[in-house]
């Protein structure tokens, strides 16, 4: 088989997978769980010989042709889409694994399953595309199968609210998105990313509207609102889709598209992402519930790689020459490779800390877990010290330097807002990690929590090791784990140079971690609270600001609109357009009918009546 | 007359390249034959032959089809008959309609205590007269041929002579058709007359030739007696496609000829129409705003009087043919269109004509079962409960009306759409919109016969009594079958299609 058709397998296979779930196997669950999981292992193995193989390649076929316009359907794929493709096979293989043991009592496995299947498809859809036409069918899909897989228990009403949250509110940066397309389009002649590269026509506002696509995907200020409802959604969801892969697409699709930045938009986009890293930071700090935490860092983290998107290209000399080496995608794809290994392991760990406290989710009713969940503590911690940065030995440390110091260089407050944000995420990272695994157990569910079997653990651990080597790379672009196949990307990465990062790095580490351990007991209080009530409740209300805001808009502008809207659409037009215009071709419908008496003679004066018309056309009476 | 000139006559006189309308006159004559030789018991068999003469020439014709389409335009008989693309693909039209016909007929005469064999030779005759009609190139073929469809007709619209409607139907075809060619045949003459008149640019002794008909035509573009002439021509034509104010006949003949034959003038005298309604404005293209204004007047008045008279109809062949009246002026916008010199125009109409043939035959193939003794007595009500007692009519019922109504992904839908597509680039836009009008009044009456089939139950059984239905035998459903299939493929996938008619 050529690299070519194991590309098309690939994308296809999951997509057969879910359509014989859909078909076949509704009422099978475990038969469904199979066929998926299998399917996800043969992505994952497909991906890392796509990778290896090191064939980079094009392929397109004419789908629609209506005059001058052209649609193609193809595959690029370059060094950045088997970095991404790799990531999202072997994450969405943990996670599937994971599910295995996580979903196992679960009533609508297949659903579940297929739903998996499902976004595997779309997600590696988007990986795959060579234009931004197809990129937004798959943007689409992997919206669609976010919204089943949050609602999967949509008995509970505040699952299928989120669902639909996070839907419309995805909706409203899809529009951007679209707008962004059919403008690149007009202006270009063309959406193939490979053609894109060589577009000589600029604009501020095309790459800004592409931009509101990544702002609703990736959950950027200000439709950050529904990633943390998210949450809502399986375990395992939250941690292939709204950590690791889906989230992350945003920035993937702002790395394709980076031909077409200009300085003004790259200042936006900056801004954006620092904004949303320090605000989400903030909000993490006051959480109660393990995947909010989760869900908050999330955000923060994806604003970090949309800044160090936005920081743009440094230049350097290369043989003499000034060259511009685009340091934001080196940065920004590292981040995300980095952060959806170990954020992918901070979700599973915390779905087999739910799942071991028997489906408690209050970080103040847990504590003790370091004996009952041995293997979930150390590949816990692993994480916790992986996005917190750890100098030298986790992967976290070497992406997160990556970016700051290509911040240092280029923007001096965004790099002091990085920096304070580097410190909040030790700060809450700790706090979590003391209050869930140190200390004493001060619930039943926690006094009683044990760990899982190794369908729960074993993804655990692959993806705890990957946070602790997957930050090795060199300046020529090799890494450790990821040989040279991935140099067209990794050879982007700044590097930052002497002690002064790991001293940083090592400070933002100790005031964020110690200021955590020291403040926080192991109590089922939050030691913020009693002891500065008034910093809490400032954190709190930044929290709240946007749902107040958003819910005022909603209840108060849109619900009246919506009203206005519907008794003009019940009085208008349903009474006086359609019931009025159903009279008037009724009575003239009557009228018609009059007209065929039946009667020969009448019909003969028809005859006259036409042929003395056309007569008088012809002697131009009516020109 | 030199001899010369016969001698040439006489060599241009290919009987080879009408060997599928000569096949045809001979198994009318040989359909004729067959009820004098065989026994009164065995005249069975008479409908299979007429259906097995005409599918094998249908194939026989397709068989051949690339060798005499592909190549060049060929005049034969002294310049009476052209032989081109078109006229191929129209004497495939009338093939399919011919054998469709048959089968109807055979299952609707079936019911009747009438005289079986004659319906069959005269369709035979009619079909290779249409065949004529659409490949002449000259009035005096155009009128012999036309006025063999119309005399068969008059034949066929009353062959129920037992039933007052279909002979009151017969008369009044008669009496229209007759005015009908006055009209034609003063237009033909004003035309001969003027092109050989002495004095003008380009006349010629032979003004009936289409071609120097449309040399003269050209070098006097503003000459009146012409323009008379033509919208005179026009006039007749407009007769056969039912077009206002020409239309006048139609409701009151469909409801009272047999059900087959109104299926057989609702698809192939109008397409015959249109076909020469196609030739006849490149003819006439000289005077393009003479005509492309009566046309639009013309297409304009019919799709809204078609759909308005059609909504309150509760006779199903009324409706049918008044709906039929509005397709006639959807395929007056590509005609138009032709004339603003789209060259997808004519595939467009042809297209259309293709999909609405399929529709068309497949709504006509479920009235033909759903009539009883009175075959004029065909109301909405009877088709009450029909999607729960005969699940398969109703929907191929649906999906013949879907396809009519103009609903994707039916043939119907893209007909509809290619021919509003070359009306849009020929900037047809007041057309259009009437048009469009036009195809939501449509949907109403189109969807509320569908509702019948499915939704409604047969109310009071004494008040409006159905008429037994007839079993759907084995030819007559897999004719259905293949119908309502090919309604839906060809509104997928128009490629093969299309490809012939040079739509791409």
């Amino acid at each position: 088989m050529t690299m070519l058709q194991h590309a098309i397998l690939v994308l296809l296979l999951p997509l057969a997978s879910a359509a014989v779930i859909a078909l076949l196997l509704r009422r099978a669950g475990g038969a469904a769980a199979f066929v998926s999981t299998a399917t996800a292992t043969a992505i994952a193995m497909i991906a890392v010989i796509l990778a290896v193989h090191g064939d980079r390649f094009e392929a397109a076929m004419e789908w629609l042709r209506l005059g001058g316009f052209r649609l193609t359907l193809g595959i690029k794929f370059d060094d950045l889409a088997a970095l991404m493709l790799c990531i999202v096979g072997v994450v969405g293989l943990c996670v599937h694994v994971f599910s295995l043991g996580y979903m196992k009592e679960d009533g609508a496995k297949a659903r579940y399953f297929g739903g998996l299947s499902i976004f595997m498809f779309s997600m590696i859809g988007i990986v795959l595309a060579d234009n931004l036409f197809m990129i937004f069918i798959f943007w689409e899909l992997v919206g669609f199968s976010s919204w089943v897989l949050i609602n999967h228990f949509h008995e509970k009403q505040s699952a299928s609210e989120a669902a639909k949250k996070a839907f419309i509110v995805n909706r409203v940066g899809d529009f951007g998105f679209l707008l962004g397309i059919i403008m690149c389009w007009w202006v270009n002649g063309t959406v193939n990313f490979s053609a894109l590269a060589h577009a000589h026509a600029f604009s501020t506002a095309i790459p800004l509207l592409l931009f509101c696509g990544a702002v609703g995907k990736s959950a950027q200020l200000p439709l950050q609102v529904w990633l943390p409802d998210a949450m809502e959604g399986p375990t395992p969801v939250s941690a292939l889709i709204h950590a690791a892969t889906m989230v992350a697409a945003g920035i993937f699709m702002l790395c394709r598209i980076e031909p077409l930045m200009v300085p003004e938009a790259l200042n936006v986009i900056l801004w954006v992402g620092a904004a949303t890293a320090l605000y989400a930071a903030l909000c993490a700090i006051t959480q109660r519930d393990i995947k909010k935490v989760l869900a908050y860092s999330t955000l923060s983290q994806l604003g970090y790689m949309v800044a160090a998107f936005g920081l743009g290209s440094i230049a350097t000399e290369h043989e003499g020459k000034a060259v511009l080496v685009a340091a934001g995608v080196g940065a920004a794809m590292f981040h995300l490779t980095t952060h959806a290994f170990f954020k992918a392991l901070l979700f599973l760990g915390s779905g087999s800390v739910i799942h071991g406290c028997h489906h408690e989710q209050d970080i103040f009713k847990m504590g003790g877990l370091r004996k009952k969940m041995p293997l979930t503590f150390v590949t816990f911690t692993i994480g916790v010290f992986a996005i917190a940065g750890l100098p030298f030995i986790t992967a976290g440390f070497y992406s997160k330097d990556a970016i700051l110091h290509l911040a240092q260089e280029k923007n001096t407050a965004v790099f002091a807002i990085l920096v304070f944000t580097a410190v909040l995420t030790s700060f809450y990272m700790f706090r979590m990690w003391k209050l869930v695994f140190l200390g004493t157990p001060r619930s039943d569910e926690a006094a009683h929590a044990h760990e899982g079997g190794p369908s729960l653990t074993l993804p655990l651990v692959v993806l705890a090791i990957l946070s602790l080597v997957g930050g090795y790379t060199t300046h020529e672009g090799t890494g450790l784990i990821y040989g040279d196949r991935f140099k067209g990307v990794l050879s982007l990465i700044p590097h930052a140079e002497g002690w002064s990062v790991v001293a940083m790095s090592l400070g933002i580490l100790a005031v964020g971690a110690g200021a955590a351990l020291l403040l926080y007991k192991s109590g089922p209080v939050d030691s913020l609270a009693a002891r500065l009530p008034a910093v809490f409740l400032g954190l709190h209300l930044v929290k709240e600001s946007f749902d107040t805001a958003y819910n005022y808009y909603v209840a108060k502008i849109q619900q009246r609109f919506a009203l206005l809207l519907g008794a003009l659409d019940d009085i208008l037009i349903a009474g006086v357009i359609v019931r009025g215009c159903a009279t008037v071709a009724e009575l003239f419908g009557l009228g018609a009918r009059a007209l065929h008496t039946g009667s020969l003679h009448t019909y003969v004066w028809w005859f006259l009546g036409g042929a003395a018309a056309l007569w008088a056309f012809a002697a131009g009476w009516f020109h | 007359m030199p001899i010369t000139l016969l001698q040439t006559l006489a060599a241009t006189n290919d009987w080879r390249s009408i060997a599928p309308e000569i096949f045809l006159g001979c198994l009318g004559l040989a359909l004729l034959g067959l009820e004098m030789l065989l026994p009164k018991k065995e005249h069975g068999v008479i409908p299979f032959a007429a259906i097995l003469g005409q599918g094998g020439l249908l194939i026989a014709v397709l068989a051949g089809f690339h060798h005499a389409a592909d190549g060049p335009a060929m005049k034969t008989f002294g310049g009476l008959i052209q032989h081109d693309r078109i006229g191929e693909m129209f004497r495939v039209f009338f093939l399919i309609t011919a054998v469709l016909v048959s089968v109807l007929g055979a299952v609707a005469l079936a019911k009747q205590r009438m005289p079986k064999t004659e319906f069959f030779a005269i369709v035979s005759v009619v079909t290779a007269a249409m065949m004529l009609l659409v490949q002449s190139n000259h009035f005096v073929m155009l009128f012999v041929a036309l006025e063999t469809v119309t005399v068969g007709f008059y034949i066929l619209v009353s062959y129920t002579r037992t039933n007052p409607l279909s002979l009151e139907a017969g008369l009044k075809y008669l009496i229209t058709g007759a005015l009908s060619s006055g009209l034609l045949l003063f237009g033909i003459v004003l035309l001969y007359g003027v092109g050989g008149l002495n004095g003008l640019k380009g006349t010629s002794d032979s003004a009936m030739n289409f071609g120097a008909l449309q040399n003269f035509l050209a070098q006097n573009p503003d000459n009146f007696l012409a323009a008379a002439g033509i919208v005179l021509v026009l006039a007749g034509v407009a007769f056969k496609i039912g077009a206002v104010p020409f239309q006048i006949w139609v409701p009151d003949v469909y409801q009272g000829a047999p059900t087959p034959v109104t299926a057989f003038l609702a698809v192939g005298s109008k397409a015959a129409g249109f076909a020469v309604l196609l030739t006849l404005a490149q003819v006439f293209s000289a005077y393009a705003p003479l005509v492309t204004s009566v046309l639009g007047v013309m297409a304009a008045a019919t799709i809204l009087f078609g759909n308005l008279a059609a909504l309150s109809q509760g006779n199903v062949k009324r409706l049918i043919g008044l709906s039929g009246v509005s397709h006639a002026g959807y395929l007056l916008l590509g005609v138009i269109a032709t004339l603003h010199g789209q060259v997808l125009a004519q595939g467009a109409v042809i297209f259309y004509l293709f999909g609405y043939l399929l529709a068309s035959f497949a709504v006509f193939g479920v009235m033909t079962h759903l009539a009883g003794e009175d075959d004029a007595d065909q109301r909405r009500e009877h088709y009450a409960g029909l999607g729960r007692t005969h699940p398969f009519l109703a929907v191929v019922l649906a999906i013949g009306l879907g396809s009519l109504a103009g609903i994707p992904p039916l043939a119907g839908f893209m007909g509809k759409l290619l021919v509003f597509i070359v009306a849009f680039k020929a900037r047809l836009y007041w057309l259009l919109a009437v048009a469009v009008v036009g195809v939501v009044l449509s949907i109403y009456y189109y969807f509320s016969w569908i509702r019948e089939a499915f939704f409604e139950e047969p109310n009071d059984p004494g008040a409006t009594r159905q008429p037994a239905r007839t079993p759907v035998g084995l030819i007559p459903g897999l004719v259905l079958t293949l119908l309502a299939a090919a309604s839906v493929l060809l509104g997928f996938y128009q490629g093969g299609l299309a490809g012939i008619i040079g739509l791409r």
